[in-house]
């Protein structure tokens, strides 16, 4: 995944309370998020570069639960 | 490893004739130069308390504090309000003082961020033992009972707080007792007390999670939720919301009155065999085979536990022996599970020279949770009872995210036909993988504490898990179970 070499971009975090395991967020985001064996989002929270924060983004939005949140600093 | 010299104790018998439960000498020598074990009268709780294991049945333990007892024994509690508030928060500081229902986060840290907050808000002592092996807290709730409402009344003063609640299981009926009866002592006495409700929940394992609590007193159901935001920051209404362990509490209200200088650490366990849960409060020091020593004095000696009687050396001297129910003599166990049902199993080499001390057991990759040492005896298979316990544990989530709606289900399926024997080398490759999705994932650390406990069984029983595929079948004897497994799903 797309770690930024300086750490200081915003990560992509899942809720899994409030995650139905719809799979949106891995339609929208392939690189960004994997599935496990029971259907549901798999993110590895490293921080993002400008790219993948922008698909990021998009997966946060597409999620019907919004399950998906980014922590950290926004992207300027 | 090292291997010191068999001990004998103050009379000259070995050690291990006092595990053997020789009783025919002298019974008075019982209790004499056993290590590990507080000097009578010191520490929290100030002698042993005995359980039954599958129960809540009290066997033994000393008399409960009167409000009158407790101020005798600890004197009155000092106020943690204004700047008595500085000084508690700086002996907590160098105390370490860490949270002792099983996260081991620090005390200082969570009222330094409800402070940061602007204080007020709700603190509750955590008094919902969900734990099946533990028994500490109920100890302590119900022999001193004064000693943790006046932790509580200290957090609730320390950050300014306007709610201070016991929260514990409908079922705790003995706990309810108590905590009823020291509320009333100390209104009659007229306590300069923050008020304190009792408040109930249900009598399932997650009740006691900390997040599970926070929602049920914002008015939710008692169900774990998953925090952008801590709760010491922002908890209930949007004010700080701090979740204590009731023994991090009566130790908050013991440092409260020694200071740093003058305290002194102790370890309270619950050693989980021969059918008992036995409460001890140890010296750090102690090792795990110490406190199995000292748990194995029968229930007679309960109050007599003393350890001053020796040369330290010989303290801390490795006892081994404990009784084999299978085999009806005295050997070695084959394993402990360290931490309880969300922790870790050791075999039994790995954990008898251990010392009970946070960051010791840390590095060797194990802890004790919320302080529980349950002891699986040799000749009893670890595959069943860890399968048996993942089911348990399986039926006990909230069922409200992923990896605990399906994945513990896998697991404990998977689990239950390997310790069964219906299992193949690819059934135990899926578990493995499982086990590795599932970990971190959850909406708590449930999910976590059950890949922890099914990974370090494939690791201790690993020669027994390769003959159980061989075989088709387990070729251990049926032994009842050592461990105390409720029925059926609780959430």
């Amino acid at each position: 995944m797309s770690a930024r070499v300086d750490g200081s971009g915003p990560r992509l975090r899942v809720d899994p309370v409030a995650c139905d395991g719809i799979g949106m967020c891995a339609h929208v985001a392939p690189r960004l998020v994997g599935v496990d064996s029971w259907g549901y989002p798999v993110v590895d929270g490293s921080p993002l570069d400008r790219r993948s924060a922008r698909s990021a983004a998009a997966a946060v939005s597409s999620c019907p639960r919004r399950a998906l949140f980014l922590e950290g600093p926004a992207e300027s | 490893m090292s291997r010191l010299p068999r001990p004998l104790s103050a009379d000259g018998r070995s050690f291990d004739a006092l595990n053997r439960h020789d009783r025919t000498a002298d019974p008075a020598a019982d209790h004499i130069g056993l290590p590990g074990a507080l000097p009578e009268g010191e520490g929290l709780l100030g002698a042993r308390v005995d359980y039954d294991a599958h129960s809540p049945v009290r066997l033994s333990g000393p008399e409960a504090h009167s409000l009158a007892d407790h101020r005798r024994r600890f004197g009155p509690r000092p106020s943690a309000a204004g700047t008595a508030a500085d000084t508690l928060l700086d002996t907590l500081d160098r105390i370490r003082l860490a949270g002792r229902g099983g996260a081991h986060f620090p005390a200082a840290v969570k009222w330094r961020a409800a402070l940061s907050a602007g204080g007020g808000g709700t603190v509750v002592a955590n008094a919902a033992e969900g734990e099946p092996a533990s028994a500490k807290d109920a100890a302590l709730l119900q022999h001193r009972t004064h000693l943790v409402l006046d932790g509580l009344a200290c957090a609730a003063e320390a950050i300014g707080a306007d709610r201070a609640v016991v929260w514990l299981h409908a079922g705790a009926h003995s706990t309810h007792r108590a905590l009823t009866r020291a509320l009333a002592e100390r209104r009659s006495a007229g306590l300069r007390d923050p008020h304190v409700e009792l408040v109930t929940g249900p009598d399932a394992y997650l009740s006691g999670e900390s997040s599970a609590i926070i929602r049920a007193l914002s008015g939710g159901p008692t169900l774990p939720t998953f925090r952008r935001v801590p709760a010491a920051r922002s908890g209930i209404g949007g004010r700080p919301a701090l979740v204590h362990n009731v023994e991090t509490l009566a130790r908050v209200a013991l440092a409260a009155r020694t200071g740093a200088d003058d305290h002194r650490d102790s370890t309270l366990v619950t050693v989980v065999s021969d059918g008992r849960r036995t409460v001890l409060e140890l010296d750090p020091a102690t090792t795990v085979a110490q406190a199995l020593a000292v748990a194995a004095v029968p229930a007679g000696a309960a109050g007599r536990t003393v350890g001053a009687g020796l040369p330290p050396e010989q303290r801390h001297a490795p006892l081994r022996a404990v009784h084999d129910p299978v085999s009806g003599t005295a050997g070695e166990p084959q394993a402990i599970l360290l931490g309880g049902y969300g922790g870790g199993w050791l075999p039994w080499d790995q954990a008898a020279d251990l010392r009970l001390e946070h960051r010791a057991l840390r590095e060797a990759g194990t802890g004790l949770g919320a302080g529980i040492l349950a002891v699986l005896p040799a000749g009893v298979c670890g595959l069943q009872q860890t399968a048996l316990i993942a089911d348990y544990l399986a039926g006990s989530g909230a069922r409200q995210c992923g990896p605990c709606l399906f994945g513990l289900r896998d697991v404990a399926d998977l689990m239950l036909d390997l310790a069964a024997g219906r299992a193949g080398r690819s059934d135990v490759r899926r578990l493995e993988r499982f086990a590795g999705e599932i970990e971190g994932r959850g909406g708590c650390h449930h999910p976590d504490g059950v890949v922890r406990l099914v990974r370090t069984a494939l690791d201790t029983f690993a020669d027994h898990v390769d003959e159980h595929l061989r075989q088709g079948r387990c070729l251990l004897p049926e032994a009842r179970l050592p461990f105390p497994v409720p029925p059926g799903p609780q959430a």
